[in-house]
């Protein structure tokens, strides 16, 4: 049974999700039935399986909630917030429980008392939290001194319709002991009048067996208000007892295994599979490479099969580390339920995108950074009802937690709309702090991400909730940990949106494999736009500056090898890699681009960790390293490198997303310092 | 040729306790989620099926009378589980005609001598 009880305790989690999910719900919606009826299945699950597996104080304690959402079902009780609370607090209890029986902590029993005596003054119904009766002992034939029953046994005309077969009971009741059977076809109909699918007989039995009349009514156990039936003793033991098991046990042949729809799989199998199918692309680049190389069309054939064969593996093995958003993100309802009522502030959570996938360990570490900002956003950023009001804006503050597909990547906002952020104030405290000269002038986007700088906070109070400081630049280690980037954009009195971008998928990644000098480098494909070739007219017209004319766009764009300070001649032709960044569209000019990979993350270990432009490292065909290019740092290093060389105030360009021609001016200032 | 059961239940894990009693005795079993899902799974020779009552989009009830209601499938056994709280959800199951029941908790050995009673 034990091999049971994980697959018990992990779906009670989940079971226990949908509980909290639906009793938000209700929260918001009184009269809604059909959430009623979900909570109540819901209980119903944990409490008819804690049952099964043993876990019978867990089952004992459900079922008082079960009876009392059951009332609600029919009506016979009223929703209430006091209702919806308590049964919150049971839904935490029943965690707490299930903890200690996964043998994390322990369950404080004199809490289960307390609530269920709440639910009793509150539904006025008896409570009992003593477990209920586990499963009957198996029922075993008892030897003893045999007894002579006489049985009679009619079926109704009707019993074959409910699936019985009054054969298999007759069958059963041989299995007693030994039997005598007289069929009774006193009640065929003439032919003409018969129906077949009804059943006409009736039997007269004789049984001798050592069972007592229980186990011989059991037998008929299905069926006897549908029959006539009648047991008589003829000749009944003075001591049925001594038990013992003897029967006899039929060994069915064996069956193939059919028609499992779901399985479940320890998250560490899954990431060993993704090793070794990461393992299994490296080797098969190699393949392709020596293919390419020996001309011999027989083993290129073979070759082109196993990539193909690897490319699917891989998408397949990616895809069932994927996982909806959903669990994550609907966790945070009872999150802004409980922070709203702590914080006397009325807030309403939308979620919108949950069903958008991203990769298990992606979502796992996503947790805390999302808590942090939804914390502040109720913190600080949201007002209290009656301010709200003197501000004109509806008493009820709203939260938007969004997911959308974009790319390689799953853009994530968590907009409010509160009071927002001043960007003077921020200034006006980093100047404080010291973090910025006073003489800086910034972009908006600039000062706002100062926000994520250790030890900075506007707030004006410290509160139980959030303050002193500390957190934004966590959550932000966090997000790029992740190999994720954030944003804030606010306005000040409308609102406040903080932008998470995360890649889908920490694994593997399709990329595009260029080469600098001696060197290889792998570009994300998902960032890549287009590879042009660099001429050198654009290089004169360009005058020194390193922009490039793509299609009629200004691009401005960064030389690779001098970036990473490579002194190698530049080959008579180069190339530029344009790719989509977070600062825009940028060109990477490059020796050569070799064409795609797909391309294993390696990580770089705790060595370079603070390198800036790489994200990891792959092995190719032939073995060599090849870095993988972070575009959207590299982007933002060079660029804040310039600004280093010169003081800040002294900056010309002020560069937003949104603005292509101020874009270009501030990447000309780094182009005409490096010349 | 084994016989094929049909387990339906919308908790995995009391599906996959069933699954694994059931396929270790020699069965076939074929699994689904809710009422309606096992309907869609209602195709060939099912020789058995075992659901729970509550369930979401189509509970037990609504299975019970939709397969008694497919004459292919009429007098097909059909076992309900149920807790020893819904008498009344026994009742209904009976009368849309359900062939027997199981009371919720069950061991493993019940779940085989219940399959054994009705199919044999």
């Amino acid at each position: 049974m034990d091999k049971y009880k994980q697959a018990f305790l992990e779906e009670a989690g989940e079971t226990l999700c949908e509980l909290e999910a639906a009793l938000l719900e209700l929260d918001q919606n009184r009269e809604d039935r059909e959430v009623v009826g979900r909570a109540f299945r819901a209980l119903h699950t944990i409490k008819g399986s804690g049952a099964m597996f043993g876990f019978d104080d867990i089952a004992a304690f459900t079922h008082n909630l079960e009876s009392a959402f059951d009332h609600l079902r029919t009506g016979q009780l009223a929703v209430s917030a006091d209702l919806i609370s308590l049964a919150l607090a049971a839904g935490d209890q029943i965690k707490t429980m299930l903890d200690e029986a996964a043998g994390v902590g322990a369950a404080d029993h004199s809490r289960a008392m307390g609530i269920l005596a709440e639910l009793r003054d509150l539904t006025g119904e008896e409570v009992r939290y003593h477990p209920v009766p586990g499963p009957v002992v198996p029922e075993t034939a008892p030897s003893g001194p045999q007894g002579v029953w006489r049985i009679h046994f009619r079926p109704a005309s009707d019993v074959l319709l409910n699936g019985t077969n009054p054969l298999l009971l007759l069958r059963e009741l041989g299995q007693l002991g030994r039997i005598q059977i007289t069929v009774d076809v006193g009640g065929i109909p003439p032919l003409s009048e018969l129906d077949a699918e009804r059943c006409y007989l009736g039997w007269d039995i004789v049984l001798t067996t050592p069972s007592g009349l229980e186990a011989i009514r059991d037998v008929f156990i299905f069926i006897e208000d549908n029959c006539e039936l009648s047991i008589e003793p003829v000749f009944e033991p003075a001591a049925p007892s001594a038990t013992q098991a003897v029967q006899p046990k039929e060994n069915p042949p064996p069956a193939p295994v059919a028609g499992a729809s779901n399985i479940r799989v320890s998250a560490e199998k899954l990431d060993q599979l993704i090793n070794l199918v990461g393992e299994l692309v490296t080797v098969q680049a190699r393949m392709s490479e020596l293919a390419a190389r020996r001309d011999d069309p027989e083993i290129q054939a073979v070759a082109e099969e196993i990539e193909r064969l690897a490319a699917g593996l891989r998408d397949n093995s990616i895809s069932v580390r994927m996982l909806p958003l959903k669990n994550t993100f609907e966790r945070f309802r009872r999150l802004v339920h409980d922070l709203s009522i702590e914080l006397h502030k009325d807030v309403e959570l939308r979620i919108e995108g949950a069903d958008t996938e991203l990769d298990k360990t992606v979502i796992d570490q996503l947790n805390d950074p999302l808590v942090h900002l939804i914390r502040n956003s109720m913190d600080h950023g949201i007002e209290t009802p009656d301010a709200r009001r003197a501000a004109g804006k509806p008493p009820t503050a709203k939260i938007r937690l969004a997911a959308i597909h974009s790319g390689a990547n799953v853009l994530i906002r968590i907009s409010d709309d509160g009071r927002g952020l001043d960007a003077e104030a921020v200034r006006t405290r980093a100047i404080e702090r010291g973090l910025i000269d006073a003489a800086a002038r910034l972009s908006e986007a600039e000062v706002f991400s100062l926000i994520f700088t250790p030890g900075f906070s506007t707030a004006r109070t410290i509160t139980g909730v959030s303050g002193r400081g500390v957190g934004m630049d966590v959550v932000r280690r966090n997000v790029e940990a992740l190999h994720g980037s954030i944003e804030i954009s606010s306005q000040p009195g409308v609102g406040l949106t903080v932008s998470l971008r995360l890649p889908l998928t920490l694994a593997i990644i399709d990329g595009l494999l260029i080469r600098v000098g001696q060197a290889h480098f792998v570009l994300p494909l998902a960032n890549s736009l287009e590879c042009v070739e660099l001429t050198s007219a654009d290089v004169r017209e360009a005058h020194g500056n390193h922009i490039a004319k793509v299609r009629g766009e200004i691009i401005p764009y960064i030389r690779l090898s001098e970036y990473f300070q490579m002194d190698n001649a530049p080959p008579e032709r180069e190339q530029i890699m344009v790719v989509e960044t977070d600062q825009g569209r940028y060109g990477f000019v490059v020796d050569e681009v070799l064409g795609d990979h797909q391309t294993v993350i390696k990580n770089l270990g705790k060595l370079y960790r603070n390198v800036q432009a790489v994200s990891g490292a792959t092995i190719l065909g032939n073995g060599t390293v090849a870095l993988i290019l972070d575009p959207h740092r590299l982007v933002q290093h060079a660029l804040s490198t310039v600004s280093k060389g010169k003081p800040l105030a002294a900056r010309g360009g002020r560069h937003s997303k949104s603005n292509g021609n101020t874009q270009s001016k501030g990447t000309t200032s780094y182009g005409t310092q490096r010349k | 040729m084994a016989k094929v059961i049909l387990t339906v239940d919308d908790s995995a894990s009391v599906r996959q306790m069933v699954h694994f009693t059931l396929c270790d005795a020699g069965y076939t079993v074929v699994q689904a989620v809710d009422g309606q899902d096992a309907l869609t799974k209602l195709t060939g020779s099912i020789d058995l099926i075992i659901t729970d009552l509550n369930m979401p989009n189509m509970d037990g009830i609504g299975l019970i009378r939709s397969v008694r209601s497919n004459p292919a499938y009429k007098g097909l056994p059909i076992v309900m589980l149920t807790t020893e709280s819904q008498a009344e959800r026994k009742q209904e199951g009976k009368a849309a005609g359900a062939t027997g029941w199981m009371v919720k908790p069950f061991t493993t050995q019940q779940i085989l001598a219940v399959v054994k009673k009705v199919l044999g």
